[in-house]
C-alpha cells in the first residue's frame, strides 16, 4: 500500500510521553519486589517468593477473590445498564431524557467515595431506608456481595453509557434499509446490523467500567464501615501502612492488576479480531432519535424512577447530611441547619483556595490530557506503529492502578538528587500535580476517542491525504468534524475527573499547597461529615456549572 | 464553509483562552509560592518575637535558604500559626494520615523534603530511628520541661521527644442499649457472650492509633502467642474491624455497633456533638499513643527544626494545643500543663515499648488483617 499512513514519528512520541507519565512511575514501584534500595542508592535483592504470598495469606487471597468478583459482575450489570440506556437515549425522544445526560456526568465526575457515604447513609442499619421508609430489608440486600456489585454498577454505568452514545452518534441508514428490503425484520436487522456495529462501543465502555471498578479503593474502604470486603486497592493501601513500608508488597500487588488488565484487554482485543466497524462514509448522517409516540411517558417514567435511584439516593443523601448537626439526629426538625453552609461561606477560605488550585491543575490536565488522548487514539486506529499493543496497554494502565500507587512511584522518579540541578525536580511542586492528573485523564480520553475513531473509515483519510492534505489539515478537516461531540465529551470528562481526583494528590501534594480534594478527605477524616458534605456539594455544584457553560458554549456551534 | 469557519474561531479562542488562563492560574499559584518563599527567607532572618526558650544566637540564625517543612497528622489549623508569633519563623505543612505521612517519608528517603515530623505513631518513629533517619544526641533546652513519667519515652539516643499521650482506645458504649453498669468494664469482657456481634475496633493496618493500641494489649498479655490468643476471642465474638476510627464512630452513630474501642478525640468529639455515647476508662488502663517529635538527619533548616521542637515541648504551646486543638484530648508531656476539664482525670495510660512494638510491627499488623477477614 503506497498510502500507508507514516505515524512513527508519532508512534514513538506517544510512547515517550506515555513511557514517563506511565510507565516508568509504575515500574518505579513494582521493581521494589526485585530491588528493593534501587532508589535509595542500595543494592540489595528482594524476596521474588513474595510473588507468591498472594495465594498463601488469606488476606490477599481474600481480596484478589473479592476484586475479581467485584469487578466482573459490575462490568456485565453496569455495561448492560449503561448500553440499554444509551440505547434507549439514542433511539428515542422522551421527555426528561436530557436529565439522563445530567445525571451521567454528575456521577462521572464525583468521586466513588462520595457517592458510597451516600448509599451508606441511605442502607445503614438505622439510615434513611429503614428509618424513614420502614424499609427492613435494604440493609441485608446491600451489604453482601451482590449488593456491592449493584451499588457499583450505579455507580459506574456512566463510562459504557458515555462510550456507547457517542458511537450511535452517526448512523448509515441505507445497511439496514437494504436488508428490509431483503426482507429482513426489524429485529433481525437490530440483530445482525446495528448490534454488531455497537459492539465496539460495548466492550470498549465494558473495559473501562472493568478498570475503574477493579482500581477503585473509595468505595470498597467506605462501605468498610459495614460491611468488610478487602479488594486489592484496599491491601495496597494496608501494605503502605505497615511498618517498615512494603512498598514491595504494594508492588507485587499492583503487578497483579496489571495482569488482570492484561486479561481483560486480550479478551477485548480477541473479541473484535475479526471485526472492521468503520462503517461512516458519505451517506452517514446525524442520530436524531424518534419521537417515542405513546411510550414516551412510559419512558420518562422508568427514565425518572431510575435517576431517582443512582443519583436520589447517594447525592440526596449527601445533600440531607450537609442540612444535618449529627448524623445520628436523624430527620427531625431539631437536627436541621445551616450552620455548615455558614460555616463554609465564613471559614471556607482554604477550601475555596483549594478548589481554585484543582480547577486550574484539572484545566490543564484535560487540554493536555486530550492532546495526548488524541493522538494516542489516532496512533491505535489508524496507524501501522509495530508497537499499538503495547501503547493501547500503557494507555488504560492508570484507571486500574491505584492513584496512591501512581504517586508513590511518581515521587521515586521525580525526587532523586541528579534532577536538581538541571531543575527537573518537580516532586514538592504544583506541576507534579499536573502531570499526575494527565496521567489519570489519558485512559478516559483515550477509550472515548477511539471509540468515536473505530467508526471513521480510513479511506476518508486517505483520500484527503491522496489530494495532498497535510496531516495537520486532514485531522482538522476530517476526522475532528466526525468526532467533535466525542472531543468535548472527553475534555469535560477529563477535566470533571481531576477536580475530584483524591489517592494521587494526597501523596503527592507540595507543602502548603493542599488541593481540594485533600481538604475534603481530611474534613471527612476529623469526622466532620455535615461540612464535608457541604463542601463535596458547593465543589461539586461549581465543576457542574463549569461543565454545563462549556458544554453549551461548544456544542452551540454544532447547531449552526 | 467560510460561514462556519467564521464560527468556529470563537471556540478556539475560547479553548486557547481557558488554556491560557489556567496555565497562568497554576503558573500563578506557583509564583504565589516563590514569592512566600522570599518572605519567609526575610522572617527567617529576623525572627519576631522570640521568647526565651528559643534563644538562638546569632549564628544559629544564619541564612538558611528556604522553608522549615513539617509532616504532621493533626493540629495543623493552629501550630503554623503559633510557631510564626512565638519565633518569627515560618514554616510549611504537609498534612495526611499517619500511612500518607509514613508512605511520603518512606518514598522520599533518597533525598528527604521533610525538616520535622509529629505524629502520634512513637512506634513508627522509632522504626525511622532504627533506620538512621533521624538527628541523634540532640538535647533540647525544653527537655527540662517534661515530666518525669514521660522521661522514659525518650530514646538512649535522644532521636525523638514526646510532647503528650492519648488513649488510643477507650472502652466507648451506645447508651440506648447499655448503662455504664452493663456496659464492659475490662478489655478483656469484650469477649464475654453478651456483646456478641456489638463490638468494634479500628484497623491497625490502617488507623494510625491503632496499632498502639493493638500492641500494648499485646504486651500486656505477655507475647505474640498470648496476644493472638487474647484477640483470638474477640474475633470469636463477631468483633468488627473498621478501617479507622471516624468509620467506627459513623459504624456507632448508625447503629451497626453498640460497644467500641475508640481513640479518646474521636470519642470526647462524639459526646460534644450530642450522640449517645458513654465513656468508660478501664482500670487496667487505656492503650495509648504516644505523639513524638524527630528531626531529619540532613536537614537544611536545622536552626528553625531545632526551635519547633523546643517549641513543642514549652508547656504554653502544650496547653494552647489542648485549650484550641482539633485533638485536644490528650495527656500533656510538659510539666504545669493541665488537660481538658471534661476529659477524665488521672487516666490510666498504658503504653507499648517503642522497641517491642517496631520490632514486632508487621507481624502483629499481618496477623490481625489476615485474621479480620477469616
Amino acid at each position: 500500500m503506497i498510502m500507508k499512513l507514516k505515524n512513527n514519528k508519532l508512534g514513538w512520541l506517544v510512547s515517550l510521553v506515555l513511557f514517563i507519565l506511565v510507565l516508568f512511575p509504575l515500574l518505579a514501584v513494582i521493581i521494589q519486589v526485585v530491588l528493593p534500595g534501587v532508589f535509595f542508592g542500595q543494592l540489595k535483592f528482594g524476596n521474588i517468593g513474595l510473588l507468591l504470598e498472594i495465594f498463601k495469606r488469606p488476606l490477599w487471597q481474600k481480596s484478589l477473590e473479592n476484586s475479581i468478583v467485584l469487578a466482573c459482575g459490575a462490568t456485565l450489570l453496569a455495561t448492560f445498564i449503561g448500553g440499554v440506556l444509551a440505547i434507549f437515549r439514542s433511539s428515542w425522544q422522551f421527555p426528561t431524557a436530557r436529565l439522563l445526560d445530567a445525571a451521567v456526568w454528575l456521577l462521572f465526575i464525583i468521586p466513588s467515595f462520595i457517592l458510597a457515604q451516600g448509599w451508606i447513609m441511605f442502607s445503614a442499619s438505622k439510615g434513611i431506608a429503614v428509618h424513614l421508609l420502614g424499609w427492613k430489608w435494604v440493609p441485608n440486600a446491600v451489604f453482601q456481595p451482590i449488593g456491592l456489585i449493584v451499588i457499583m454498577s450505579l455507580s459506574k454505568f456512566p463510562l459504557a453509557y458515555l462510550s456507547v452514545r457517542s458511537a450511535m452518534e452517526w448512523k448509515v441508514e441505507q445497511l439496514s434499509h437494504a436488508a428490509r428490503l431483503c426482507g429482513a425484520t426489524s429485529f433481525r436487522v437490530w440483530r445482525t446490523i446495528n448490534a454488531p456495529l455497537i459492539l465496539p462501543a460495548f466492550l470498549a465502555g465494558a473495559a473501562l467500567v472493568f478498570m475503574d471498578t477493579i482500581g477503585d479503593f473509595g468505595l470498597p474502604s467506605s462501605i468498610a464501615a459495614i460491611y468488610r470486603y478487602p479488594t486489592l486497592p484496599y491491601s495496597i493501601f494496608s501494605a503502605l501502612y505497615t511498618s517498615p513500608i512494603r512498598f514491595d508488597m504494594a508492588g507485587v500487588l499492583s503487578f497483579y492488576l496489571v495482569i488482570l488488565i492484561g486479561i481483560a484487554m486480550t479478551l477485548q482485543f480477541i473479541a473484535m479480531r475479526r471485526s472492521r466497524f468503520d462503517f461512516l462514509s458519505g451517506n452517514a448522517i446525524p442520530a436524531v432519535p424518534r419521537p417515542a409516540g405513546k411510550l414516551g411517558w412510559l419512558l420518562a417514567t422508568v427514565n425518572l424512577f431510575f435517576l431517582a435511584i443512582v443519583i436520589g439516593i447517594p447525592i440526596g443523601s449527601s445533600v440531607l447530611m450537609s442540612f444535618m448537626q449529627t448524623q445520628g439526629g436523624g430527620l427531625n426538625a431539631d437536627n436541621f441547619t445551616f450552620a455548615n453552609y455558614i460555616a463554609l461561606l465564613n471559614e471556607g477560605s482554604e477550601l475555596l483556595i483549594g478548589l481554585g488550585r484543582s480547577l486550574a491543575i484539572a484545566a490543564t490536565a484535560a487540554i493536555f490530557g486530550l492532546i495526548i488522548g488524541l493522538l494516542t487514539a489516532f496512533l491505535l486506529m489508524y496507524s501501522q506503529f509495530k508497537f499499538k499493543r503495547a501503547i493501547e496497554a500503557l494507555s488504560i494502565i492508570t484507571l486500574a492502578v491505584p492513584g496512591v500507587v501512581l504517586g508513590i512511584g511518581y515521587i521515586f522518579v521525580w525526587n532523586q538528587r541528579w534532577l536538581e540541578p538541571i531543575g527537573l525536580l518537580l516532586y514538592g511542586k504544583p506541576i507534579i500535580l499536573i502531570l499526575a492528573a494527565i496521567a489519570g485523564v489519558i485512559p478516559v480520553v483515550t477509550r472515548l476517542m477511539t471509540g468515536a475513531m473505530a467508526k471513521v473509515p480510513q479511506s476518508l483519510l486517505y483520500a484527503a491525504q491522496l489530494q495532498g492534505d497535510s496531516m495537520q489539515r486532514r485531522l482538522r478537516v476530517v476526522l475532528f468534524p466526525l468526532i467533535r461531540g466525542a472531543l468535548i465529551a472527553a475534555g469535560l470528562a477529563a477535566f470533571g475527573a481531576s477536580v475530584f481526583d483524591l489517592a494521587v494528590n494526597s501523596v503527592l501534594f507540595p507543602p502548603n499547597y493542599m488541593t481540594f480534594p485533600v481538604i475534603v478527605n481530611k474534613t471527612f477524616e476529623d469526622m466532620q461529615f455535615g461540612y464535608a458534605s457541604a463542601a463535596t456539594i458547593i465543589g461539586g455544584g461549581i465543576v457542574v456549572l463549569i461543565i454545563l457553560l462549556l458544554e453549551l458554549l461548544l456544542r452551540r456551534k454544532e447547531q449552526l | 464553509m467560510n460561514r462556519r469557519k467564521r464560527q468556529t474561531k470563537p471556540a478556539l479562542t475560547l479553548l486557547i483562552l481557558s488554556l491560557t488562563t489556567s496555565l497562568m492560574a497554576a503558573c500563578g499559584n506557583n509564583s504565589d509560592n516563590s514569592n512566600t518563599r522570599v518572605g519567609m527567607e526575610v522572617a527567617l532572618s529576623a525572627p519576631k518575637n522570640a521568647t526565651d526558650i528559643h534563644t538562638l544566637t546569632a549564628d544559629q540564625k544564619n541564612d538558611e535558604e528556604g522553608t522549615l517543612v513539617v509532616y504532621l497528622n493533626d493540629f495543623d489549623d493552629i501550630i503554623a500559626d503559633m510557631f510564626k508569633e512565638a519565633t518569627g519563623y515560618d514554616v510549611e505543612l504537609v498534612t495526611g494520615n499517619g500511612a500518607e505521612i509514613m508512605s511520603r517519608i518512606e518514598a522520599e528517603r533518597g533525598n528527604p523534603h521533610w525538616d520535622v515530623v509529629w505524629a502520634d505513631m512513637m512506634p513508627s518513629i522509632h522504626g525511622l530511628s532504627l533506620d538512621g533517619q533521624l538527628l541523634e544526641g540532640w538535647q533540647p533546652n525544653n527537655l527540662s520541661q517534661i515530666a518525669e513519667d514521660f522521661k522514659k519515652y525518650i530514646p538512649s539516643n535522644y532521636s525523638y521527644y514526646p510532647t503528650g499521650a492519648h488513649a488510643s482506645g477507650v472502652i466507648v458504649y451506645n447508651k440506648n442499649e447499655y448503662t455504664e453498669e452493663t456496659a464492659p468494664k475490662t478489655w478483656a469482657e469484650f469477649a464475654q457472650n453478651q456483646y456478641q456481634d456489638k463490638i468494634a475496633t479500628a484497623d491497625p493496618a490502617i488507623a494510625a492509633p491503632a496499632f498502639p493500641f493493638v500492641a500494648a494489649l499485646f504486651q500486656r498479655e505477655g507475647g505474640i502467642d498470648q496476644g493472638k490468643e487474647f484477640f483470638d476471642a474477640w474475633f470469636n465474638n463477631g468483633l468488627r474491624v473498621y478501617p479507622k476510627n471516624p468509620q467506627v464512630v459513623q459504624a456507632l452513630s448508625s447503629g451497626e455497633i453498640s460497644i467500641a474501642a475508640l481513640q479518646e478525640s474521636n470519642a470526647y468529639g462524639m459526646i460534644n456533638k450530642g450522640e449517645p455515647i458513654g465513656i468508660i476508662w478501664p482500670e487496667e488502663g487505656a492503650p495509648a499513643s504516644v505523639r513524638v517529635a524527630a528531626i531529619q538527619k540532613n536537614s537544611k533548616h536545622m536552626n528553625a527544626a531545632k526551635a519547633f521542637v523546643e517549641f513543642l515541648l514549652d508547656p504554653k504551646t502544650q496547653q494552647d494545643l489542648i485549650d484550641n486543638g482539633d485533638e485536644a484530648y490528650f495527656d500533656p508531656a510538659a510539666i504545669g500543663v493541665s488537660a481538658r476539664p471534661d476529659r477524665q482525670s488521672n487516666a490510666k495510660l498504658i503504653v507499648a515499648d517503642a522497641e517491642w512494638a517496631a520490632k514486632h510491627e508487621a507481624e502483629i499488623k499481618q496477623w490481625f488483617a489476615d485474621k479480620a477477614v477469616q
